[in-house]
């Protein structure tokens, strides 16, 4: 009987429409996507915020009140990258794979992996670890979204950037070869990498 | 009569020919003056200095930057002293002076280095450690066996496990590895000249510098005057100051980075030839 009413109802969609306007369908079917597809988008969107992100007291607690205190958060130039700016690629299919990825971190708050301070301590360096590994495979685009070799002026900077910046232009080097521990606190018994 | 004239004309002339020696010293508004500024390192020995993920320089260090090449910048130094002064780098506390200037002069002659330190020791210090001196003036000289002593200046004498640092034995005193430093130290209480070194381990005896030490307070102002042998005309010496201040103690001292004092060659600071 079931299997009788789901055929019947495969065979509707499939059968072309004799009551409504080819125009129509599109119409709605144009509009529909708009509205489907746009939502889909703000949806994702809302998951890049700054607010979104502390809405959980894992990071709210943790990671969040020591990013407060670095020059990602507060500055001369009044310019902040949140979370998302960091973590989340800007392009939609990196973007869309990072959130897929993104999934498991759901299964971690309810299971509750990280839920005490102690427990986000003891994965801390983990968490972080994965971090780098990801920044470096995709040779810092986070950070490149707004610095970028190109648009240094080194000559400009304090002499022990300037010195390291070009060491690190001349060898090809990315961001987070260097730049680890800036936005929060650096894990305790990080591993020496070798230099390449 | 006049034996005792004549005794007493030769012990006048002996004692002002004395005096003169005792003196010898260079006519210091001559000599250029070197502000080189010493800072409240905290916890940062050779360890923390070499090591990749706490200083990111030692890419730098590896390629044989020193560290006066990118910390000395615009007549101070470019550390982040919020940093330096955290607690994470500085569990006991910082002093409320992270950095002053020590106006250091160098002059030689023939038989003697002079090296003279002008400063203001701060007050607020976070340590008192040392209860019977106020002040206490440091210079070290870098033996040619020190590795990479012209690069990380008194670093090399700087360990993690050394007393005053978190954890340390407190009888294991500064050391290097290899090589040695000749130490020579002006401390305020009874102007107390050591002459010693660090080798293995700290002495503050036993040095082969012939070390002297001169010091005068005028107002909040020190000036300590060292004068010790001649390392020899052309050489260029690794050299570092330190400055206890405020009765401190160990590691809580103001340390210069390492800088090179060239006797008739070149140098960071070059000393005037007499």
């Amino acid at each position: 009987m079931a299997d009788n009413k789901l055929s019947g109802f495969l065979a509707m969609i499939r059968r072309p429409s004799a009551k409504y306007s080819l125009l129509s369908l599109l119409v709605v079917g144009f509009f529909s996507g708009i509205f489907f597809w746009g939502g889909f988008n703000t949806g994702m969107e809302a998951t890049n915020t700054l607010e979104f992100c502390i809405s959980c007291h894992e990071m709210r607690d943790n990671v969040y009140q020591e990013y407060k205190k670095t020059i990602h958060y507060t500055n001369r130039t009044g310019v902040r990258a949140i979370c998302s700016d960091c973590h989340v690629p800007k392009d939609w299919t990196h973007k869309m794979i990072r959130k897929i990825q993104a999934s498991k971190e759901v299964w971690g708050k309810i299971t509750g992996i990280i839920d005490t301070p102690e427990k986000f301590e003891a994965h801390r360096l983990q968490l972080a670890e994965n971090e780098w590994a990801r920044m470096k495979a995709n040779d810092s685009r986070e950070c490149r979204n707004c610095h970028t070799f190109d648009a240094m002026d080194v000559e400009k900077q304090k002499l022990r950037g300037s010195k390291m910046h070009k060491i690190g232009i001349a060898e090809k080097k990315t961001c987070i070869d260097c730049h680890k521990g800036i936005a929060h606190k650096k894990p305790k018994g990080m591993k020496e990498e070798e230099d390449e | 009569m006049n034996k005792s004239i004549v005794s007493a004309a030769v012990a006048g002339v002996l004692f002002a020919l004395g005096s003169h020696a005792a003196i010898a010293a260079p006519d210091w508004s001559k000599v250029p003056k070197r502000d080189v500024h010493v800072f409240h390192a905290g916890v940062t020995p050779i360890e923390w200095a070499t090591k990749k993920s706490d200083h990111s320089g030692t890419a730098g260090m590896k390629k044989g930057e020193t560290c006066v090449g990118c910390h000395e910048e615009k007549g101070s130094l470019n550390f982040n002293f919020k940093r330096l002064a955290d607690k994470e780098l500085e569990p006991k506390g910082a002093p409320k002076t992270m950095s002053f200037p020590v106006s250091v002069q160098a002059a030689y002659d023939a038989a003697n280095l002079y090296i003279r330190l002008t400063f203001k020791a701060p007050a607020g210090g976070a340590d008192k450690g040392d209860k019977d001196n106020e002040v206490k003036a440091t210079v070290l000289f870098a033996d040619a066996k020190v590795p990479q002593a012209d690069q990380y200046g008194c670093w090399q004498t700087c360990h993690a496990d050394a007393r005053t640092m978190p954890g340390a034995d407190d009888k294991k005193t500064k050391y290097t590895k290899e090589g040695a430093y000749e130490l020579i130290q002006w401390a305020s209480k009874g102007n107390k000249v050591s002459d010693g070194s660090v080798g293995g381990e700290r002495k503050m005896s036993g040095g082969a510098a012939g070390a002297k030490a001169q010091a005068e307070k005028s107002g909040d102002s020190y000036t300590v005057t060292f004068t010790r042998k001649n390392p020899g005309e052309g050489k260029a010496v690794p050299f570092g100051v330190a400055i206890h201040a405020d009765h401190s103690h160990g590691r809580f001292h103001h340390v210069s980075l390492g800088y090179k004092l060239g006797i008739g060659a070149d140098g960071d600071i070059k000393a005037t030839k007499q």
